[in-house]
């Protein structure tokens, strides 16, 4: 078996994702530019990787947060940016956790609403809302949905 | 500052919104970092070698199939030094670390089982739910610096 | 072969990674010219996938592995072959991985194999399958060849026995047999024994092939044409010499090390699986069972036809280790010999069927090969499990040999361009 002699050790790297109307991925990554200071920033379709210092990364996160507060999403990734073993273009196609942010990125209006929402409780309102359940609307019979289609 | 599980281990708002209020989420990526951080044999993609399955018979027993015991190998350790926990039911669409589903019933189960602070709930369908899902988690993490 | 494009294997897995033998699968394919790449699926094509397929799973990656499935077989990506495969011991990923081999062969032409692995699984025991997968996709021309011409020899050098063949004119003129002593040494006394049989000398030999265990050895030593591996050579060999080159036919072979089931169409294999936990499912637990006997496994088929069937021997040789103690336990309760020798042929083609068969269709014919197939208790043991009437048939135990000679003919016009 051939070693292995990892690279980028001690570094974290940390997913940005911006779902706004008015900040694009590009302004988040040209933000980021402008303040890296040597700390690696790659730019994606969905905003940016940021590789380096746990310290470095997480300045960078601040300032970007603050371009549009409720929606700016962060996570940490396992791989440092462009790695051949998770790159699209080495694989063929979409590594598994690609979808998953498809999936999540369709529910973060939801999650900015919230956000922006419960900013403007008070803690009571909030330990209240907190409690409560949202009465969700009964899915409609996919039978029942095809005989009205079939009648429009 | 807690510890916080978060499950789906993969999930992007779970991870922003633990951050967001004051706590460290543990999710999949710190320990993959681990693996990618570690010298040792190549095994690309994930570096995880046949040891894993193997280490992650501590959690799982041997005739539980080798996919269940490398993921278990990943979220044990993370499990262990977990002082509270977030629990969105039914991640059925968190792929790839969160792939397998009889892994997450193990992984779910693990986290309820320990006794920590723990909070389950559905991701939001509606702006309204949103309101909830968020309110639930910034109450439940707030809650967490007084204990 | 070198310069040829990689041939695209779709890999439609669930576990490799996490099983941490992703790297062997890859490395696997990369040594026999193949490339395993992920189809791009969106999320969409998840939801769509899932919902269409009808099979609802809860693993998101098997949801997954339906929609990478799916788009191959749709066309919207293009792959030479696919690798199925998944965590052994996982019933949800058994089922998908068994509806979507059979989905996959239904609806294209495009080669599949399936494969369950633990975390042990080495590049080492993917090859065969890989390699087979890689020359039904890139050397569909050779595979479609149905009548032998020329004068051809092929070598079957396997794990427990080494055959040779030599053809001319569509007609077997030699044959050569041997147990598997030393690699080389067994080869060139089957060679010899075949060259005597047919009144020629290797200089006669327009072409040579050789397959099994010893392949590249053999293959080196002999300066063969074409060095196979054992799953699509034997298949061939087994529609060739049954007569069964069009349409659908399921080969069965049970070796001494492990056992090959094959669905063919037109003589081209479709799907395969290759394996057996373990020795008690193969042709060995037989050795085994007439070594204790005191027949020479020669007479063991004769022996085990005096027999019922031996249905109330308790014999189960799920691991040959526990089969071994069944066999002696039976013959110490007083059961006839005859009995204990239908009930172990009973118990290998029980393990076949659960192991192997159901990862392939079993269409008719059914056809047995490989030296096992002259055990006919075993043969009969395999025709009341799939009840259907087996065919075996002629020079069935040559059959590596057969299909070599067969295949190696592909070579003979070639040559005489150059």
């Amino acid at each position: 078996m051939k070693p292995y002699v990892p690279q980028y050790v001690g570094t974290i790297t940390k997913y940005v994702f911006v779902d706004s109307p008015d900040i694009t991925p590009q302004d988040i990554a040209t933000a980021a530019y402008e303040i890296a200071q040597g700390i690696m920033i790659k730019e994606t379709c969905f905003g940016c990787q940021i590789t380096g210092s746990p310290e470095d990364v997480e300045r960078i996160i601040n300032h970007l947060q603050k371009l549009d507060p409720y929606r700016i999403y962060v996570k940490d990734r396992g791989f440092p940016p462009g790695d051949a073993r998770r790159c699209r273009a080495d694989l063929g196609g979409a590594r598994p956790g690609y979808l998953g942010h498809e999936y999540e990125m369709d529910l973060a209006r939801y999650i900015t609403y919230g956000l922006q929402e419960t900013d403007r409780m008070t803690n009571e309102k909030l330990k209240i809302t907190a409690d409560q359940k949202v009465p969700r609307p009964e899915m409609l019979d996919i039978e029942i949905l095809e005989s009205l289609m079939k009648e429009e | 500052m807690a510890k916080v599980f978060i499950y789906p281990a993969t999930s992007l708002i779970l991870s922003t919104l633990v951050t967001r209020f004051g706590h460290q989420p543990l999710g999949s990526a710190i320990s993959i970092r681990e693996h990618i951080q570690t010298p040792g044999f190549d095994s690309p993609p994930i570096q995880i070698t046949s040891d894993d399955p193997q280490y992650g018979l501590k959690w799982a027993a041997v005739e539980v199939p080798s996919g269940i015991r490398g993921r278990m190998s990943l979220y044990g350790p993370l499990v262990e030094e977990a002082d509270a926990a977030i629990i969105i039911d039914e991640p059925d669409l968190a792929f790839g670390c969160m792939g397998c589903a009889r892994t997450n019933e193990l992984l779910a189960f693990m986290l309820r089982e320990k006794n920590i602070p723990r909070l389950e709930l559905n991701y939001p369908t509606s702006k309204e739910e949103g309101v909830t899902f968020v309110a639930a988690i910034k109450e439940f993490l707030k809650n967490l610096e007084r204990q | 072969m070198m310069n040829e494009q990689p041939v695209k294997i779709a890999q439609i897995t669930c576990g490799a990674e996490y099983s941490g033998i992703q790297n062997e699968i890859t490395t696997a394919a990369e040594t026999v010219g193949g490339k395993m790449f992920y189809p791009d699926v969106a999320l969409k094509d998840v939801k769509r996938a899932y919902r269409d397929f009808g099979l609802l799973v809860k693993s998101p990656d098997l949801k997954l592995a339906i929609a990478r499935a799916q788009a191959v077989v749709e066309g919207r990506i293009e792959a030479d072959g696919i690798f199925i495969a998944s965590c052994f011991r996982c019933a949800e990923a058994a089922i998908v991985r068994n509806e979507l081999r059979r989905y996959i062969v239904e609806n294209s032409r495009i080669p599949v194999v399936s494969y369950s692995f633990n975390e042990r699984t080495g590049a080492s025991t993917l090859l065969t399958r890989l390699e087979a997968l890689t020359t039904i996709a890139r050397r569909r021309s050779l595979m479609t060849r149905e009548v032998q011409i020329g004068t051809t020899m092929g070598v079957d050098s396997g794990s427990s026995t080494t055959k040779c063949i030599i053809m001319q004119d569509n007609k077997i003129i030699g044959t050569g047999w041997r147990p598997t002593t030393e690699v080389l040494k067994s080869a060139d006394e089957v060679v010899t024994l075949a060259l005597e049989e047919s009144n020629l000398k290797i200089s006669d030999i327009e072409a040579i092939a050789t397959t099994g265990y010893g392949r590249f050895l053999v293959g080196k030593h002999l300066n063969a044409d074409l060095v196979q591996e054992e799953l699509t050579v034997n298949s061939k060999g087994a529609v060739y010499l049954a007569n069964a080159q069009k349409g659908f036919a399921t080969v069965i072979d049970i070796g001494g090390m492990d056992n090959k089931a094959i669905s063919a169409n037109d003589g081209i294999p479709g799907s395969f699986t290759m394996g057996g936990i373990c020795a008690g499912a193969s042709g060995r637990f037989l050795e085994m069972t007439a070594k204790r006997l005191g027949v020479d496994i020669t007479e063991l088929g004769a022996l085990s036809m005096k027999s019922q069937g031996g249905d109330d021997v308790p014999m189960n040789s799920y691991c040959i280790v526990f089969g071994t103690q069944s066999l002696v336990n039976a013959l110490a309760s007083g059961y006839k010999r005859e009995d204990v020798a239908a009930a172990a042929c009973h118990s290998v083609a029980q393990q076949v069927y659960e192991q192997q068969l159901q990862e392939v269709d079993i269409k008719e014919p059914v056809i047995m090969v490989g030296g096992s197939s002259l055990i006919q208790g075993l043969v009969r043991a395999m025709g009341r499990m799939l009840n259907t009437e087996i065919v075996v048939p002629h020079h069935s135990q040559y059959i590596g040999a057969a299909g070599g000679a067969l295949l190696a003919s592909g070579f003979v016009n070639k040559k005489k361009e150059e």
